[in-house]
C-alpha cells in the first residue's frame, strides 16, 4: 500500500453500542462514500475488546470457572462488531479500510494506535452519559479528547425528540 | 488479531454506481469554527481548513457547491471588569456598565482576530462567514449550533491538566458533552513534535 503513506491516517474507534455504529456511519457518509475511490484519509477501525478479567470486577475462588465463559462471550461480541463495521464499509463502497482488535481498557488502546500510527485524526461515538455517570463509568470519548495526540471528532447520535 | 478490507476487486460496474451514488450525497459540510483570540483556535482553524478542505472546499470542476464555514466569536460578558464605582453594588447587569473605551477595544480586537482568521481561509475556496455572539462562551457556542444546524463544529483546546480544567473551565469539554452536533476537538501541536503531519 504506497499510497497510503501520503495520505494522513483516521482511526474510528467502535465497540457494540449504536453510538458507535452511527459514529462510523457519519464518519464514512461524510470523509470517505462522496470521494470513492480517493479516499482524502486511510481509514483505521478499531475494536478494543475489554479483557475478561477486568470485565468482572470481582476476585475470589469462583472466578476460574466464570472467565471462559466470560471471555467467549466477549470473543463473540467483538467477532459482531468487526461484522457489523465490515458490513457497513461494504454498503458504502469503503474499501481499503483496515481492521483491528485489541484487549485491554478503550481508552488507553485508542491512544496507542493513535501513536502507534502517526494519525490525524480519531473520532469516536459518545454514550451521552450524564455528569454523574461520567464521573463513575468514565467516559472514553473524554479521556481521548483530552490524552490522544492528535485532534478527536466526537460524534453525538442525535436524540430523537417527541 | 488483524484482518483487512481487500482494496483489490472492485469491478467496474460498482465504480460507476458507486460515482453516480456519490455525486448525489456529495453535500459538503457546514462547519462552525469557534474562535477566541489565543493561539490554539487560530491554530484550530489551520487545521481545520487543511484537512476539511476536501470536505467543505467547493469544487468548480464538477460545479460542486461548497459547504459554509462559519466562525463565531463569543465576547464573554466581562463581569470581573466591572471597577467599583464608588462603593454601590451594580455589577448585575454587566454590558450596560461596560465604559466607551472596552467597547471601541473589544470591537478593535475582534476585527483584527476576524482579520486574522479570513486570511487564514483566504484562497481555500470555502464561503467563510462570521458571527459576533456575547455571553457564556460555552452556552452561547452551544445555542449557535443549534440555530444554524451545523454538520460539525470545531474549537481548540488548550490542552490543559484536569485541575486546572476543573478551575478555570473548558469550553471545548462543554461543548463536547452539550452540543448537538458532532464535535471536532484541535489539540495543540507537541512542542516535540515527531510526525511529520
Amino acid at each position: 500500500m504506497a499510497t497510503g503513506d501520503e495520505k494522513p491516517v483516521m482511526v474510528v474507534g467502535v465497540d457494540e453500542s449504536e453510538q458507535s455504529i452511527y459514529a462510523l456511519e457519519w464518519t464514512l457518509d461524510r470523509f470517505f462514500a462522496p470521494y470513492a475511490p480517493n479516499f482524502p484519509f486511510k481509514l483505521l477501525i478499531i475494536h478494543a475488546k475489554p479483557n475478561a478479567v477486568s470485565a468482572l470486577g470481582f476476585a475470589g475462588p469462583g472466578i476460574v470457572e466464570v472467565v471462559p465463559h466470560v471471555d467467549a462471550d466477549l470473543k463473540h461480541t467483538a467477532a459482531k462488531v468487526v461484522d457489523k463495521a465490515k458490513g457497513i464499509c461494504e454498503s458504502k463502497s469503503v474499501h481499503g479500510a483496515m481492521m483491528e482488535v485489541f484487549e485491554g481498557d478503550a481508552r488507553n488502546i485508542l491512544c496507542e494506535v493513535v501513536d502507534k500510527h502517526h494519525a490525524s485524526l480519531l473520532v469516536v461515538g459518545s454514550h451521552g452519559h450524564g455528569a454523574i455517570k461520567r464521573a463513575v463509568i468514565g467516559s472514553v470519548s473524554d479521556y481521548c479528547a483530552h490524552h490522544a495526540h492528535c485532534s478527536v471528532i466526537i460524534v453525538k447520535k442525535p436524540k430523537i425528540k417527541l | 488479531m488483524e484482518t483487512y478490507v481487500d482494496a483489490t476487486g472492485v469491478d467496474t460496474a460498482a465504480t460507476t454506481t458507486t460515482e453516480t451514488m456519490g455525486k448525489q450525497n456529495k453535500k459538503k459540510l457546514n462547519v462552525m469554527v469557534a474562535m477566541d483570540e489565543s493561539k490554539n483556535s487560530f491554530y484550530a482553524l489551520e487545521w481545520a481548513v487543511e484537512h476539511l478542505r476536501d470536505v467543505i472546499s467547493a469544487e468548480p470542476e464538477t460545479d460542486q457547491p461548497g459547504g459554509l464555514l462559519t466562525l463565531v466569536h463569543v465576547h464573554p460578558t466581562y463581569l470581573q471588569y466591572i471597577y467599583p464605582s464608588g462603593g454601590t453594588a451594580s455589577a448585575v447587569y454587566a454590558t450596560d456598565s461596560v465604559p466607551e473605551s472596552m467597547k471601541k477595544a473589544r470591537e478593535e480586537s475582534t476585527a483584527k482576530l476576524f482579520t486574522r482568521s479570513l486570511e487564514i481561509c483566504r484562497g481555500k475556496m470555502v464561503k467563510t462567514e462570521t458571527m459576533i455572539l456575547e455571553g457564556d462562551p460555552k452556552e452561547m457556542i452551544c445555542q449557535a449550533v443549534e440555530q444554524t444546524h451545523v454538520d460539525l463544529l470545531v474549537v481548540g483546546s488548550r490542552g490543559l491538566g484536569m485541575i486546572k480544567r476543573a478551575f478555570l473551565g473548558s469550553v471545548s469539554d462543554y461543548c463536547a458533552q452539550h452540543a448537538k452536533c458532532p464535535i471536532l476537538i484541535v489539540r495543540p501541536p507537541r512542542e516535540t513534535s515527531t510526525t511529520s503531519k
